[in-house]
């Protein structure tokens, strides 16, 4: 699979941003196309604005598209939550990983979210993992769209293609998988939560054939 | 909305917690919950891997062995790597 480029690794970093500011402790793929569109230097950008989509609108239909429930109204933060128990986040992972090293930190975080429930102490999430990633199918689909058109590494452009193949193929899908439904309860999620863009992007009047196409024809002029 | 105010409401919501409000109080229990588990997975591994027996372990965290046992068991906690 081709690596991201540069700028399509910058907009992953402003989509988690984006979702810190919203408030929401997950990444999804509607985070995604705001990260897009904050960067604002990039094709898939012109494009998304060529539609009449812009940093305001998106955030302000996230918006109200939290008030209807479909994503997560703002919540504390791990780190907020344990600071108003007194427990400073920052300074426990320091230290663990100082003790233990980082990777052994790692491994544990995987084998106690995926413990078998009669071993017991089972826990889907912990904070030591970060907000969870909800956009993998989505970035996955975008290096898939790189390397199907023989491109070196992923632009933003393929994000995008990616976060719209995202959007169609999971409003086909019925559910994801247990581990899945239950990280989408943890974060706030409602029940059925296959991301978000579809509605967005329908919210803002843009129709997700066209833009896929007008990606694609942008993507057309990016040497390979 | 201004990106100021969303922050500053969040952080709020986390000032005012203490154990009143469930929404929070709930949900920081279960963020100490999951750091807990991953400390003890951390402390149980260490110990196993400098020799310590089940009993040992199980007597500090105030447990049984066979509690202990049933829940760090496997080819990663044995002594044998």
């Amino acid at each position: 699979m081709p690596p991201r480029s540069e700028q399509a690794d910058r907009e992953l970093e402003l989509a988690r941003a984006e979702a810190d500011l919203l408030g929401h402790r997950y990444l999804g793929p509607e985070h995604l196309v705001l990260g897009v569109l904050r960067d604002g230097a990039s094709g898939a950008s012109q494009v998304l604005g060529s539609f009449g989509v812009t940093l305001t609108s998106a955030r302000a239909e996230l918006g109200r598209l939290a008030d209807r429930g479909v994503v997560p109204g703002p919540r504390p933060s791990d780190a907020e939550l344990l600071g108003a128990l007194g427990i400073d986040l920052d300074a426990v992972r320091r230290d663990t990983e100082q003790a233990f090293g980082f990777r052994a930190v790692g491994e544990a975080t995987w084998r106690v979210t995926r413990r078998r429930s009669w071993r017991g102490g089972r826990v889907v999430w912990t904070p030591l993992c970060g907000p969870p990633f909800l956009a993998k199918h989505a970035v996955q689909l975008a290096s898939e769209q790189a390397r199907a058109l023989g491109h070196r590494e992923v632009q933003p452009e393929h994000l995008l293609l990616g976060v719209l193949e995202d959007a169609r193929q999971s409003a086909a899908a019925t559910r994801g998988s247990r581990r899945h439904r239950q990280i989408i309860a943890h974060v706030g999620l409602p029940d059925g939560y296959l991301g978000a863009t579809g509605l967005l992007l329908a919210a803002l009047g843009v129709d997700l054939d066209r833009l896929r196409d007008a990606v694609a024809v942008e993507l057309g002029g990016i040497r390979p | 909305m201004g990106e100021a105010a969303a922050s500053s409401e969040v952080t709020q919501v986390a000032a005012a917690t203490s154990s009143q409000d469930p929404e929070v109080g709930l949900a920081a229990v279960a963020a100490l919950r999951g750091l807990v588990e991953v400390l003890e997975a951390l402390q149980v591994e260490n110990a196993r891997a400098k020799g310590w027996s089940w009993r040992q372990i199980a007597a500090r965290l105030g447990v049984t062995k066979q509690a202990v046992h049933h829940k760090y068991a496997g080819r990663r906690f044995g002594l044998r790597r």
